[in-house]
């Protein structure tokens, strides 16, 4: 029971790690909340599972679609929205209320869209694609259904959500330690107006960021029919509190540090499950607590607010 | 003299009947809320449609029938969305008494969102219109201000599952179960009497897995290997709508195969579960069987099938599935047209007898409308079924218990 919890907590908190890596982005170069984060997570599944309902597209593309089509569309929004707010006396507080308002709209024109209950994509979906990979590997047909890990057997949704959410946590890591555009965004992260003054176009980072962190989302939303149980327009909400826990627990702006809150978080709600199950919702409120009170930049301890 | 005493009792009749008809309101405010989006928006709107589908009928007729005024006078809804919040909902209940000044009070689907509406109502001395909230602790005999129309009462709703189990449980194998429940009024309630109805049965189950979780649970994976940990020969999910989905959908994508499964859903909100998991995934699940399969003769307005047709007709495009939620909302417009229909005031005491003089007599599509002494519904009981694969693989609910009208013997443990 012990190592069946540890190890569904380390899948499920890669995709955690994976929703709040997005989010991380955004407050790590622009220093604003993105309220309606959550939202466009709901977005993303919503894509996904339009393309599958209309096109059969398996989920595991889709996941590239997503991130491509958000990341396209993250960049006009960026500088529709974010300079302006950035030109305010108070950006970060003005951008709770500007995203607030974005997620009221976002989610009320996909009710209109697609109604109220709850929707999903078949589960097995991702073992089809998981099986298809081993085929190739292997040159004979695989199992299409869970997939045994350590010993212990889980859904292919989950591994291959975990493999996807460790994939997409180094490719962020490579794109900002080894490019050049990476680079610069850190620069941006650490110090905007230093990197003004050197002459970094700091618009053009911020809405390639922008545009990751949307995208990054959209991509996490792919995976949260078979992580989440079902979607809905108005799941944004809570995925984006919970997301911001995560990175508090790891460490605001950090995009690192959230790979560590959402491992936490995920092997802590599912010990939690395990031995308190009447409780384990409480758990992103009482981790951010205890955060807050015992190490207020989060665990990796980046200092990133200058009161 | 007498010339003179029929004129004077004429024109005192005519006067009385011109009062009477000046008192009788342009219209009757029926005040609801409803959940257009949230947890609980896909158990709501369904109930929300049907209610504003008898409300539609009846005004295309010229309103109901109101025998206080002896006449027709159309319906007024006034509906609020609580977006699935209960303090949304506190305040909303609280507009419509007070500010909206309804002449109806009806709660929101679900006992979640119908819990912070019941102190409200009796605080105000408002009739509670419940339709769907069936925590047990709603009713209690010093609270006379609220029906329950359309659901059985949580206490005994779950007493054909267990007269299942512990009747022909045993024969079949099943003597430990496993239980998770969402803690709310609704599964809570329903979770604390199939724990009483068991151990009173003294048949020799046992509880091998007791645990609830909170209602926003959305995954299951590890507690379902906890469950198979515990090697149940039933086991039993209390949930939501979302809950089941996502606690069905664990259960198939991890592969395991339960002897015995038994959850509520799938029977209520069939076309629902079927959209969301694949016909398959409710391949040997048992679950309530509805009178959204049962065909009830009704006896006072639409059969199920001219309902389902109508449904389908008025809300062809408006993404809400028809299910037994659909024929909750229906079914308290009809309880309601009967009790106007014979009530002599709109006094909300009046009203509450009136509803209470159409216990046992009133048939509708949903069974038969029955109440307990504290205003819970006691007749409108479902049955135990189970999907089993027809021909074409598609899951088809069969009756399991009550033996009297089964339509097959239940398949355990399932293949």
């Amino acid at each position: 029971m012990l190592t069946y919890s540890l190890l569904a907590g380390l899948l499920f908190g890669l995709y955690f790690s994976l929703i709040g890596l997005g989010l991380n982005l955004i407050f790590g170069v622009m220093r604003i909340v993105n309220l309606a984060h959550g939202d466009f997570l709901m977005l993303g599944a919503f894509l996904a599972f339009w393309l599958f309902t209309l096109f059969a597209v398996n989920p595991v593309p889709a996941v590239a679609i997503a991130f491509a089509v958000f990341v396209a569309a993250g960049l006009p929004l960026y500088y529709l929205l974010v300079p302006r707010l950035l030109r305010a006396k108070d950006p970060e507080m003005l951008s709770f209320i500007l995203f607030f308002g974005l997620s009221q709209v976002i989610e009320a024109v996909t009710t209109i869209a697609f109604g109220t209950s709850e929707r999903s994509i078949p589960g097995d979906q991702l073992g089809r694609a998981v099986a298809a990979v081993v085929s190739v590997f292997t040159g004979h047909k695989a199992e299409t259904g869970p997939v045994e890990l350590l010993g212990q057997t889980f859904p292919a949704a989950w591994v291959v959500s975990g493999i996807v959410s460790g994939a997409a946590v180094l490719l962020i890591y490579v794109y900002l330690y080894r490019t050049r555009l990476g680079y610069l965004t850190r620069a941006v992260m650490d110090n905007r107006e230093e990197a003004i003054a050197t002459g970094i176009d700091v618009q053009r980072i911020s809405a390639v960021a922008f545009g990751i962190g949307l995208g990054l989302a959209a991509a996490a939303g792919v995976f949260a029919p078979f992580m989440l149980g079902s979607i809905t327009p108005a799941m944004g909400g809570e995925i984006t509190v919970t997301s911001f826990a995560v990175i508090v627990i790891g460490s605001l702006g950090n995009p690192l540090g959230t790979v560590f809150g959402g491992v936490i978080y995920g092997i802590s709600y599912m010990l939690m499950q395990s031995y308190y199950s009447s409780w384990a919702n409480l758990l992103p409120y009482v981790l951010l607590i205890a955060i807050l009170l015992l190490r207020p930049s989060g665990l990796l301890g980046r200092q990133v607010r200058r009161a | 003299m007498i010339r003179l005493s029929i004129f004077a009792l004429l024109v005192m009749s005519a006067a009385t009947i011109g009062a009477q008809a000046a008192d009788a309101p342009a219209e009757i405010k029926l005040g609801t809320l409803y959940a257009s989006s949230g947890r609980y928006a896909s158990i709501s709107m369904p109930v929300h449609y049907g209610l504003k589908l008898w409300i539609d009928q009846k005004n295309a007729e010229g309103g109901v029938y109101v025998k206080a005024f002896d006449k027709r006078i159309p319906l007024k809804l006034v509906a609020y969305d609580d977006q699935s919040s209960t303090a949304t909902a506190a305040t909303l209940y609280n507009q419509l008494i007070t500010q909206d000044k309804v002449d109806i009070l009806i709660a929101d689907s679900g006992s979640v969102l119908t819990s912070v509406a019941v102190p409200i109502a009796r605080d105000h001395k408002m009739l509670l219109i419940d339709q769907t909230g069936t925590g047990a602790a709603f009713f209690t005999p010093d609270n006379p201000y609220i029906v329950l129309m359309a659901d059985p009462v949580s206490s005994i709703w779950p007493k054909p599952l267990t007269d299942f189990l512990t009747h022909d449980g045993p024969g079949l194998g099943i003597k430990r179960i496993a239980m998770l429940y969402a803690t709310n009024d609704f599964t809570g309630t329903q979770a604390n009497s199939i724990r009483k109805f068991i151990t009173e049965s003294n048949s020799g189950i046992e509880f091998v897995f007791d645990q609830g979780v909170p209602t926003e649970t959305s995954n299951y994976t590890v507690l379902l290997n906890n469950i198979r940990a515990s090697n149940p020969d039933a086991v039993l999910h209390l949930g939501y709508a979302s809950n089941d989905i996502a606690f069905l959908r664990n259960v198939q994508d991890s592969g395991i195969k339960f002897k015995f499964l038994f959850s509520i859903y799938p029977g209520i909100e069939t076309e629902l579960l079927e959209r969301n998991l694949g016909g398959k995934a409710l391949n040997y699940v048992f679950t309530y069987v509805t009178s959204a399969d049962l065909a009830y003769k009704a006896e006072f307005g639409m059969s199920l099938k001219e309902y389902s047709d109508a449904w389908h007709k008025k809300y062809a495009d408006a993404h809400v599935e028809f299910g037994f939620n659909a024929i909750a909302g229906y079914t308290t417009g009809l309880v309601l047209e009967k009790a106007l229909g014979v009530a002599p005031s709109l006094d909300q005491l009046e009203l509450r007898k009136a509803i209470f003089s159409l216990s046992g007599g009133l048939k509708t599509l949903d069974g038969t409308f029955e109440l307990d002494a504290n205003g819970g519904q006691i007749g409108e009981l479902t049955p135990i079924g189970q999907f089993v694969p027809d021909e074409g693989d598609k899951p088809k609910l069969v009756t399991v218990w009550p033996h009297e009208l089964a339509g097959g013997k239940p398949i355990y443990p399932r293949p």
